[in-house]
């Protein structure tokens, strides 16, 4: 692990300085207040992001026909975080293409609100994303943030509706005044609506997804070419990992 | 997914199943082998062989590539939790045009399994 503050000075070629911001950016998100979770929840999740893959349950889990063949098993643990938060962070992190919505419900009857749902999904992508480019480059992982105190105001968009997702979603059109800037710079394409019932997370994960993957705005800009390979290039690596992750999206 | 929009520019057709398959040989993606093999390591995590992939592609390809490649790799290693675990569905706007894609890909077997 690095120390404090995150920067690439030690990489073995230069690190692109948006890069560096960017990842800077998510790392005093996530051990800030969220919306719903506190710094120490957040940092929490994270640790427990990290520890997943080398959980034997999941091991199992991912070998087996179902991965609910266990239901009485436990996962191995780093952290103090509750049963439920548990399981949502290894299955995420681990299996998450064979999640199911009558998982999702039961993980919600037993007590874990749709909103801390989506704001641990939020903190582990973050974390998923900066450790899977370090990791790429064998760049030592950044030591996660110290917590800061302060509780999270925990507030969501009024108009946020089921039906789209697994997850209450708000619709673009449905946007207030409280969330004016969720879309800006996003087509609200699906991907992104995905966490925006807490709004934050969509801002916090676009912020880096932009600069790792391309601007909204360039997606489709197939005469300019902003980054060292081609659009085709990067969407072949994307689709690449996608088919990797088996994902239905 | 952008790349078959992207070969339309290009006035290229690609070869999906190459993607899914692993085969690497996306003929119509200039180094599709050697970024195919970079993510396929990358996203295994054996030490060794990421290393040696990472080599071939810092020879041929350059330091600006390979980040930009392994930033790739890691947003959308992300992205893709993101949807899964919020079930988000492709848009209806893109299932039409996608459906022979999807068929290819075998995506649609990869969803049987949510609901």
């Amino acid at each position: 692990m690095t120390s404090e503050p995150l920067d690439y000075s030690r990489a073995r070629w230069p690190i692109r300085a948006d890069l560096t911001s960017a990842h800077q950016r998510a790392w005093q998100r996530l051990g800030a207040p969220g919306t719903w979770l506190t710094g120490q929840q957040r940092v929490a999740v994270a640790a427990e992001v990290r520890a997943a893959p080398a959980c034997a349950r999941c091991h199992r889990l991912a070998a087996a026909l179902s991965p609910f063949s266990e239901p009485d098993g436990k996962h191995t643990v780093a952290t103090g975080l509750p049963d439920t938060w548990i399981d949502v962070i290894h299955r995420v992190r681990n299996d998450a293409a064979r999640l199911t919505d009558a998982w999702y419900e039961r993980v919600i009857a037993d007590g874990l609100r749709p909103q801390e749902y989506v704001e641990i999904v939020g903190v582990l992508a973050t974390v998923v994303a900066v450790d899977s480019f370090c990791d790429a480059l064998s760049i030592d992982r950044h030591a996660l943030p110290e917590p800061i105190p302060g509780e999270p105001p925990r507030v969501f968009p009024a108009n946020a509706r089921a039906g789209l997702a697994r997850v209450p979603t708000l619709a673009p059109e449905d946007v207030t005044d409280a969330e004016a800037d969720l879309y800006k710079g996003l087509s609200g394409a699906n991907i992104h609506r995905a966490l925006s019932l807490v709004p934050a997370e969509v801002l916090g994960f676009f912020d880096i997804d932009s600069v790792m993957y391309l601007p909204d705005r360039q997606l489709r800009d197939f005469a300019h070419e902003p980054r060292a390979i081609s659009h085709a290039q990067i969407e072949f690596v994307a689709a690449r990992v996608s088919a990797l992750n088996n994902c239905f999206y | 997914m952008l790349l078959r929009a992207s070969g339309e520019h290009d006035e290229v057709e690609h070869d999906f199943d190459a993607i899914v398959a692993a085969r690497g040989n996306a003929e119509s993606v200039p180094d599709a082998g050697l970024l195919s093999d970079f993510a396929d390591a990358a996203i295994d995590g054996n030490a060794a062989r990421l290393w040696a992939t990472r080599e071939r592609v810092l020879e041929a390809l350059g330091s600006a590539a390979l980040t930009d490649t392994a930033a790739t790799v890691a947003i959308f290693n992300a992205v893709v939790k993101v949807a899964d675990a919020t079930g988000i569905p492709i848009e209806d706007y893109k299932i039409e045009p996608t459906l022979d894609l999807r068929a290819e890909l075998g995506i649609d077997e990869f969803g049987q399994a949510h609901s």
